[in-house]
């Protein structure tokens, strides 16, 4: 052990006294993640929806270019061989020079998460988890690094067979180029590659619903690793010019494919090929869901278009997102029937059927989900739950005097896990919101205050969004539209419920009902 | 008065040996390295083994340190099989390679720590950096060394777990020569601590300053040891003469002479080797004076490994 430590320790100072393995193992991860910011600077959540990307490239650079480069140059020199001689195991010295690797690339994607906190991306939706997905990523790409090495006589020889596996990686493994912006036969080749399935965890960490429902990506991750820890030690010499037998060459290969094959082959059985549904959708404008109105009665009110003050939270709020989810169809024009509402207190039932609540986006989608009647939340989320239903009542956003940004701050507490596709807590969130509200208001005076709300996205204050973590939540800084767009479907979609006119659902989906867009 | 060789007349009587190797063979594959190599070496004795590239010799050296598996044959340090005991035989052992086999940002501190730490031990390193003169470069980096300063740095790795068998495989393999004298000083000290010393070199020089018993390897056989000046002289090759005349030699003065072997005469030129340098020297000048021709330039020096060799290969069984 003591060996063991001391070899670990060794080569962490050589390694922070080597210029170049700093500059490639700091400088370039924070130079991506610069440049991601720049390039996605519009977006209202800063780096939170690209992390699975950025710490996806710095465990690949670190593990197949920094662990192969550290190990070949090393062996070039004769420091492998000198080791030899002595009567400490080999796996010590393995073991050492890969759990400094870990460490060392850990650092990294820590000094990668700082930057990206400074700059305003919210602390992640499941920070253990996202530990552990991190470590699963390193094991799998660290695997990858040591066959590098082992097949590699020269550094130059690492950089050849590194690209080999980085580039493709980047292309069509998921990592640079979203599976979503793939060919189809790209999305088949990308099922063999860790990428795609280091992107897809470590991003549930950091904004979705932590590692729940990433056991395959998991699994697939450490099948990797491990096919490569096993090609290792088949592989494995000690020195440049080490002779194998060609028989060895072939059982170190075929280990080492092997994970691939039959994480990529599983994939492929159960159906797990196809690219996810982007985060960020279209949520569609107040346009979209009210029907408009002619203002023969008052044509000089400011509002004679109930929509005219919110119909571009969308495009505002999402400017560089493609079309929505599901195709939104524009309402057909009404007749007139009567001057809009100019307060929430002048706000009727009548008003109330004016919304086309069938066109909200389905409560089991990606957008604004609600949780069925009686649907219980996996056990992971219900501390995080009671914790947001209990801090609710003495959050001070939800306190304040004006009824409507009251109900526009509670409305947040919703819309923000939702926008960060908070996986498992995002949909259990609006009936916690609805009965922190029923208890505060009539459900005539909250109907009035969400219909006004819902049509008026844009006015109000955001302020409440930047504390969240008040009530148990991750915040998000920067321009907030995006959050306002949410928390007008959910504004609707109360209202649908505290009118009847969206029924609470069984908890077992009817046949037509999942069929629903 | 010269000390007695450790196996000739006078000396001390044999302790347990440091090395035994019996059968030795090494093959890469289809290609034989070496085959069946016999020897041993005692506590207090220095065996060299010297051969041309590709003779075996580091090879040898591969398997007595643990870093190469034998094909065949076994392999016994200060009494460890060092095939079924690996860990406690290289614990026996202190090596010093050819190149120092270290990472270039190391200092000399750390690397003699940290291979303390890989033998189980604390290692001396003050006094390791005295005796080996690397105060002064304690804590520079390797890559900042001279390379006398990393040969010693070598040679201080080599005693961290205070061996009872050295193996110093070209120890002084590019370095100038007041490094080299230094370095004989070092390997002269082993041998007065009792320690069993193995070196592989191509230096005839070295091996006679420094060895006690020579092996001699061609194409992975032993083809002749022994002490170097009784191998020497079995094979008649010890010293190799050249003169320069001032005016032309006639090789009919010289030919008929047993004490010149290998002569050539080459006008004002005359080469021969010689195992018995003051003799041949006398008899050398008595036929030059006798015939008035003055001598310009001597120069006597021991026969090269490849002159030995050739002359081994040419009459085995030499043993």
């Amino acid at each position: 052990m003591q060996a063991l430590l001391s070899q670990t320790g060794l080569a962490l100072r050589l390694a922070f006294r080597n210029p170049m393995g700093l500059l490639y193992g700091f400088l370039f991860p924070l130079i991506f993640l610069a440049a991601f910011w720049a390039l996605y600077r519009y977006e209202e959540v800063p780096l939170a929806l690209h992390m699975g990307e950025l710490l996806t490239v710095t465990v690949l650079g670190g593990a197949c270019f920094g662990l192969a480069t550290t190990l070949v140059s090393e062996r070039e020199l004769g420091v492998w061989r000198r080791y030899r001689a002595t009567p400490t195991p080999t796996w010590v010295f393995v073991t050492a020079i890969l759990i400094s690797r870990y460490l060392l690339i850990a650092a990294a994607a820590l000094l990668q998460l700082l930057v990206a906190f400074a700059v305003g991306m919210p602390v992640p939706t499941d920070p253990a988890g996202l530990f552990v997905a991190f470590t699963f990523v390193t094991i799998a790409f660290l695997g990858v690094g040591l066959v590098i090495a082992l097949l590699a006589d020269n550094v130059p020889a690492v950089q050849a067979l590194g690209q080999c596996i980085f580039l493709p990686m980047l292309m069509i493994g998921g990592v640079a180029v979203r599976l979503s912006a793939l060919p189809d036969w790209a999305l088949h080749v990308s099922a063999f590659l860790p990428g795609r399935y280091a992107v897809a965890v470590i991003q549930s960490c950091v904004t979705g619903g932590g590692l729940g429902d990433r056991g395959f990506d998991l699994f697939a991750l450490l099948a990797i690793g491990l096919a490569g820890f096993i090609a290792g030690v088949t592989l494995f010499r000690w020195e440049p010019s080490g002779r194998r037998e060609r028989r060895t060459n072939l059982i170190g290969a075929v280990a080492a494919v092997s994970g691939w094959v039959l994480v990529g082959l599983l994939a492929h059985a159960q159906g797990r090929i196809a690219a996810p549904v982007t985060v960020l959708e279209d949520v569609g404008s107040v346009s979209d869901y009210v029907a408009p109105r002619v203002t023969t009665a008052r044509p000089d009110t400011p509002s004679d278009v109930v929509a005219s003050s919110a119909s571009t939270v969308a495009s505002e709020a999402a400017p560089h997102v493609a079309a929505p989810e599901q195709g939104i169809s524009r309402p057909e024009p009404a007749p007139a029937v009567r001057p809009a509402p100019t307060s929430w207190r002048e706000v009727t039932p009548a008003d109330f059927d004016q919304v086309a609540f069938d066109r909200l986006p389905s409560d089991d989608g990606l957008v604004a989900p609600v949780a069925r009647d009686g649907q219980e939340p996996d056990l992971a989320a219900v501390d995080q739950l009671e914790r947001v239903r209990a801090a609710l009542p003495g959050w001070p956003p939800g306190r304040v005097a004006d009824p409507v940004q009251r109900v526009r701050n509670l409305l947040y507490v919703a819309a923000v896990p939702d926008l960060l596709q908070m996986g498992e807590i995002e949909r259990f969130l609006p009936a916690i919101v609805l009965e922190r509200l029923s208890a505060e208001f009539s459900r005539a005076e909250l109907a009035r205050i969400l219909f006004w709300i819902a049509t008026h996205p844009l006015e109000g204050e955001d302020s409440a969004i930047g504390q969240l973590e008040t009530a148990g939540l991750p915040g998000v800084s920067g321009p907030t539209r995006a959050v306002r767009g949410r928390a007008m479907l959910y504004a609707f979609k109360l209202l649908g419920r505290l009118t009847g006119q969206l029924p609470a659902r069984p908890d077992t989906p009817a046949p037509d009902a999942a069929a629903q867009p | 008065m010269t000390e007695a060789r450790p196996g000739e007349p006078g000396a001390a009587p044999r302790r347990q040996p440091g090395v035994v190797v019996r059968g030795l063979s090494v093959s890469y594959g289809d290609v034989v390295a070496v085959s069946g190599v016999d020897f041993q070496i005692e506590k207090g004795e220095v065996l060299g083994l010297l051969g041309p590239n590709g003779a075996g010799k580091s090879t040898i050296i591969d398997a007595i340190t643990g870093l190469r598996a034998p094909s065949a044959g076994a392999i016994e340090i200060c009494g460890v099989d060092l095939l079924r005991r690996p860990a406690d035989a290289k614990r026996k052992i202190g090596v010093a390679m050819q190149t120092t086999g270290l990472p270039a940002a190391i200092t000399p501190r750390e690397a003699l720590e940290a291979f303390g730490r890989l033998y189980g031990v604390a290692a001396r390193v003050g006094e390791l950096e005295a005796r080996f003169g690397l105060e002064a470069k304690s804590g520079a980096r390797v890559a900042t060394l001279s390379g006398g300063q990393k040969q010693r740095l070598a040679l201080a790795l080599a005693f961290v777990n205070d061996p009872e068998l050295l193996v110093l495989d070209e120890p002084t393999a590019g370095l100038d020569p007041a490094s080299r004298r230094e370095l004989h000083g070092y390997i002269g000290g082993l041998k007065r601590e009792g320690r069993a010393v193995l070196i592989a070199t191509h230096d005839m020089d070295e091996a006679y300053r420094l060895c006690d018993r020579l092996i001699i390897l061609h194409q992975g056989q032993i083809v002749a040891q022994g002490a170097p000046g009784a191998l020497a002289a079995r094979v008649g090759a010890a010293m190799r003469v050249e003169v320069h005349a001032g005016t032309p030699v006639q090789a009919e003065w010289l030919s008929a002479e047993p004490l010149f072997d290998h002569l050539v005469v080459d006008g004002f030129t005359v080469s021969f080797s010689t195992a018995n340098l003051e003799a041949a020297l006398a008899r050398l000048m008595a036929v030059l004076s006798l015939q008035a021709v003055e001598v310009v330039t001597l120069r006597a020096s021991r026969a090269s490994l490849e002159d030995i060799i050739a002359e081994l290969v040419q009459r085995p069984g030499l043993e």
